[in-house]
């Protein structure tokens, strides 16, 4: 079998007194999609600031094609293909739309000029291009979520790192984000996505789910898998595959 | 820039070049002290303006230029311009490691932080025998004004036409990306350490330039005005009021702080440093942005009226 895409070993990270990460490791093939669910403050955002280079485990290794990257400078790791989204989302608020995509197309495109039009490319396939110019801090809740992933994108990613991209979405718009999702998988591109609801939109669009709770991975398999496991089968699907898709709260006790 | 935009700048530059030969000295010396600060404006925008740290001792390698100048004056002989381009290299050179170490802080820790080495700069100078300690070093008198004025003028265009390409390329969005956040900038691969030296250095060299052309200009350097502090927070209030990381906002907050306040202190000698405090308080509540962007945006409505008339 070849080297997975992106190895996360044994990563574990405290704060204090709490072990956000305890011993986690993951692994995801090129152009797999990966769901990571778990309530909150299960450890998804901690997991993604240290495969994004934001933050240093307190032990543990990232490898990336093979190569050790968890000492790397953000910015280094974004060059080699892993970009990121925000949970919160974080535009640029001075700048314009299409600028806060050309700054990551700058780190393929050689001048100015082709990265905005790289970054106008990217802004059509997520449906904000008519927004271009406005300053991204005008945008709205959904258009700043999309405007994560454009940006994210515009890096030419291998691996892309979605955190909470549905949350706070309708149910049409999670519906839209999930066939943007599932289209990835066509572009050869490997997403891990960090999820707290919406499990009916998880067990359609994963390859794996990987379950995350108080900093421990307790499953990680196929869709059918994960669902028939018998800790988490039933008590986290048994009430949670509803049709809203904004589905209630997992049914584990997180950290408040 | 619009065609018309350059025609007007080429106009001014050319009379500001043509001009001073026929002024009469205090009409002269206000002219230079006007582009003096425009220029140190402009090289304080790069830095707080377009990178976002608010630096309070961009003094520093103005004084340092100024000490640099004298030194190689007097003890190398060397013509004065030639010591205020060593002055520029020297305040580079500090700008690397310097940049390196205090772009590390942010906020309110950078702005003191830079405070705080333009007043260790001054203690040196106050207690060090090459530099004369607190009388300072004197240079040989003569009709310097002329030169050194042009030398400045070069310098602002020079910080205008920076300016203007950091406003236009890559490293310019760069320098705003991680203005905004600089964590999201280092995850869509800007290099963040590396561009924001880089923009230090831009708003050090300058300073260090134009403190040469001070130091010939006045005949004599001393610590206490070398580095005042007063310097700087005049740079950053005339571009604040023009519009902090525009383009045009140096210019124009420079040209109408220098006007005002000279014409305020020949009428109300005692009040006008109050008057114009005051004034400037108003600006800022009716314009919080500053001026060039308030015209930018009148001059977009009335594009869109235009257009819409047309239609
Ligand atoms: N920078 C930090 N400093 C201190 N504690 C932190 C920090 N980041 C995360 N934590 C703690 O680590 C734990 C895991 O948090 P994390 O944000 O990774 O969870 P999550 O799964 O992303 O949850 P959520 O659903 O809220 O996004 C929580 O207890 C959180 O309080
Ligand atoms: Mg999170």
């Amino acid at each position: 079998m070849s080297t997975p895409l992106l190895e996360v070993e044994n990563i574990r990270r405290a704060f204090g007194g709490v072990h956000a990460l305890d011993g986690v490791s993951l692994r995801v093939n090129q152009g797999e999609i990966l769901c990571i669910i778990g309530p909150n403050g299960a450890g998804k955002t901690t997991l993604f600031n240290i495969i994004s280079g934001v933050m240093r485990p307190s032990s543990g290794d990232v490898r990336f094609q093979g190569q050790s990257i968890v000492r790397w400078p953000p910015q280094r790791i974004a060059e080699a293909g892993i970009a990121r989204t925000y949970q919160i989302a974080r535009p640029f608020a001075r700048l314009c739309v299409r600028d806060n995509v050309a700054v990551a197309a700058l780190a393929r495109e050689r001048t100015l000029e082709r990265a905005r039009r790289a970054a106008q490319d990217v802004l059509e396939s997520v449906g904000l291009a008519s927004l271009a110019d406005r300053p991204a801090g005008s945008l709205t809740l959904t258009q700043r979520k999309r405007l994560e992933v454009a940006r994210a994108l515009a890096l030419r990613p291998k691996l892309l790192l979605l955190d909470e991209v549905m949350a706070g979405l309708t149910p049409t718009e999670i519906d839209a984000m999930a066939v943007f999702i599932e289209q990835l998988r066509e572009r050869g591109i490997a997403a891990i996505g960090g999820v707290e609801h919406v499990m009916r939109v998880v067990m359609r669009i994963s390859d794996r789910i990987a379950v995350l709770d108080f900093g421990k991975k307790i499953a990680d398999g196929t869709p059918v898998e994960i669902a028939d496991d018998p800790r988490v089968g039933e008590a986290y699907f048994g009430t949670q595959i509803d049709e809203t898709g904004a589905g209630p709260s997992f049914p584990l006790k997180g950290r408040p | 820039m619009s065609g018309r935009a350059l025609v007007i700048s080429i106009i001014v530059v050319a009379v500001l070049a043509a001009v001073p030969p026929f002024l009469n000295g205090y009409a002269r010396s206000l002219l230079y002290i006007t582009v003096l600060y425009v220029a140190l404006a402009y090289a304080w925008n790069v830095i707080s303006g377009y990178a976002g740290y608010l630096s309070f001792g961009q003094v520093t390698f103005f004084g340092l230029g100024a000490y640099t100048t004298a030194i190689a004056v007097i003890r190398a002989h060397l013509p004065w311009w030639e010591g205020a381009l060593l002055g520029g290299l020297v305040s580079a050179a500090l700008a690397v490691p310097l940049g390196y170490l205090m772009l590390r802080l942010r906020g309110a820790f950078f702005a003191l932080g830079m405070l705080g080495m333009a007043q260790t700069l001054q203690v040196v100078a106050n207690s060090w025998q090459l530099t004369g300690g607190g009388s300072g070093l004197f240079l040989p008198p003569g009709s310097n004004a002329l030169p050194v004025y042009y030398w400045t003028l070069v310098i602002g265009l020079l910080g205008f036409a920076t300016t203007l390409f950091i406003d236009r390329s890559a490293f310019g969005l760069r320098l705003q990306a991680l203005r905004e956040d600089e964590q999201v900038a280092s995850t869509l691969g800007v290099h963040v350490t590396t561009t924001k030296v880089w923009a230090f250095v831009i708003s050090a060299i300058m300073p260090g330039l134009l403190g040469g052309g001070y130091a010939w200009y006045l005949t004599y350097v001393e610590p206490v005005s070398a580095f005042a502090t007063r310097i700087d927070l005049q740079a950053v209030a005339m571009t604040i009021l023009g519009g902090i990381g525009t383009l045009w906002g140096p210019l124009i907050g420079g040209v109408l702080m220098s006007q005002v306040s000279e014409i305020l202190a020949a009428q109300y000698p005692q009040a006008y440093l109050m008057i114009f405090g005051g004034l400037v308080v108003v600006l800022l509540v009716l314009l919080p942005r500053g001026i060039a962007p308030a015209i930018s945006a009148a001059l977009e409505r009335r594009r869109a009226r235009a257009a819409q008339v047309q239609r």
